[in-house]
């Protein structure tokens, strides 16, 4: 296999038709699956926890798991603050950009300034 | 939403939170893929064939650390894995439309315009598949155009990337926040927590997400079920109280 160095533009160009490929798949066929059939009613029921779960895990994710796939145990306490800081932002104004822009904001204070 | 108010601008105001969080973000996103050595134009071209945040991070920080084309592919299809849960989860309110949208439907949706769709669905009755398919096309063209420009601006700019990645997780707390309903919801959100972090360091692949998305919303179906069925006195079955009455009150203004 080629490396990043020997990686031409013509090698990008592959990489992003296979992987735009590979994103296509599991957004069209289920989605082209369900529209076309009768959804039962314990799925849809069971689809309704689908979106928090997810979104819980893609937080947790970037809050406590570090791209080696190890538990954060120390330099994220900042990022710990500001999530719960965002999420009461979140809960009290219900509001997209107030929460990301205060959010935003918060870890640009904890972890650029206090370092934590 | 307004009286007289032309499709497209009331689709723009729904989009236009979503379309300044990516601002950040995409900038952010171009920098980085322009560090791994994409040119602009390939840097247009995977914002529009790929769209996602996540997997454009994931792209740029797998090619600076010289990762063999076949690895990037194999974690692109793990990530995205997810997909097939979002979709099959708007199939309901996408009913009997015809294969062409359905396809580009599936085209352009990703984690945060499929958020403002499924919100919007849920609370809107008069909120249609088409106007779904423009919030998907706008966020691709505040995605696109920051991701050229972030590209543009190259090495010229430092930006701490920890710090813009926050960006994407402020969103997906406030995407959460918005979607908890009821007291169960927040067990299943602390359930999906736990699950996360145990299948993420088991697995070592972002399939651990799927995998604790999977278990915690079954968890929380079959609690509900079974509460319904038992103890619909139940206290988990309260409603979250809501301090703004936004949406109880977008609800009863149908």
């Amino acid at each position: 296999m080629q490396s990043v160095s020997s990686m031409t533009s013509m090698d990008h160009f592959w990489l992003i038709i296979f992987c735009a490929i590979v994103a296509f798949i599991p957004r069209f066929f289920p989605l082209l699956f369900f529209t076309k059939r009768q959804i039962p009613e314990w799925f849809n029921e069971w689809m309704r926890f689908v979106p928090v779960s997810l979104f819980t895990a893609l937080v947790v994710k970037s809050v406590f798991v570090d791209s080696k796939y190890n538990i954060m145990t120390s330099g994220n306490l900042g990022l710990i603050i500001s999530s719960i800081l965002v999420g009461i932002v979140a809960y009290r104004t219900r509001s997209m950009t107030l929460s990301v822009v205060i959010g935003l904001g918060a870890v640009m204070i904890f972890v650029l300034v206090l370092h934590i | 939403m307004k009286k007289n108010e032309p499709n497209w601008l009331a689709v723009l105001r729904t989009v236009m939170p979503l379309g300044l969080s990516y601002i950040p973000i995409g900038l952010a996103c171009g920098v980085l893929l322009h560090a791994a050595g994409f040119n602009h134009l390939l840097t247009a071209l995977i914002s529009v064939l790929v769209f996602s945040g996540g997997a454009q991070f994931l792209i740029a920080s797998m090619l600076t650390i010289n990762a063999p084309m076949t690895t990037i592919i194999l974690m692109m299809f793990f990530l995205e894995l997810r997909y097939a849960l979002l979709g099959s989860s708007l199939s309901r309110y996408l009913k009997g439309q015809p294969l062409p949208f359905i396809f580009a439907f599936a085209f352009s949706m990703n984690d945060e315009n499929y958020a403002v769709n499924y919100l919007k669905f849920a609370t809107d009755k008069h909120w249609k598949p088409t106007q779904a398919l423009l919030v998907e096309h706008y966020s691709l063209l505040f995605w696109t155009v920051s991701n050229i420009i972030g590209s543009l601006i190259g090495s010229a700019l430092t930006i701490n990337l920890s710090v813009v990645d926050f960006a994407l997780t402020a969103l997906f707390i406030y995407m959460a926040v918005m979607q908890t309903k009821s007291r169960l919801t927040i067990l299943v959100c602390a359930l999906s927590g736990v699950l996360t972090i145990f299948f993420l360091v088991l697995m070592k692949s972002t399939l651990g997400l799927v995998v604790a998305t999977l278990i915690a919303s079954l968890t929380g179906y079959f609690i509900e079920r079974h509460l319904l069925a038992r103890k619909p006195e139940s206290h988990l079955l309260y409603k979250v109280h809501d301090p703004t009455s936004q949406t109880a009150m977008e609800e009863s203004d149908k």
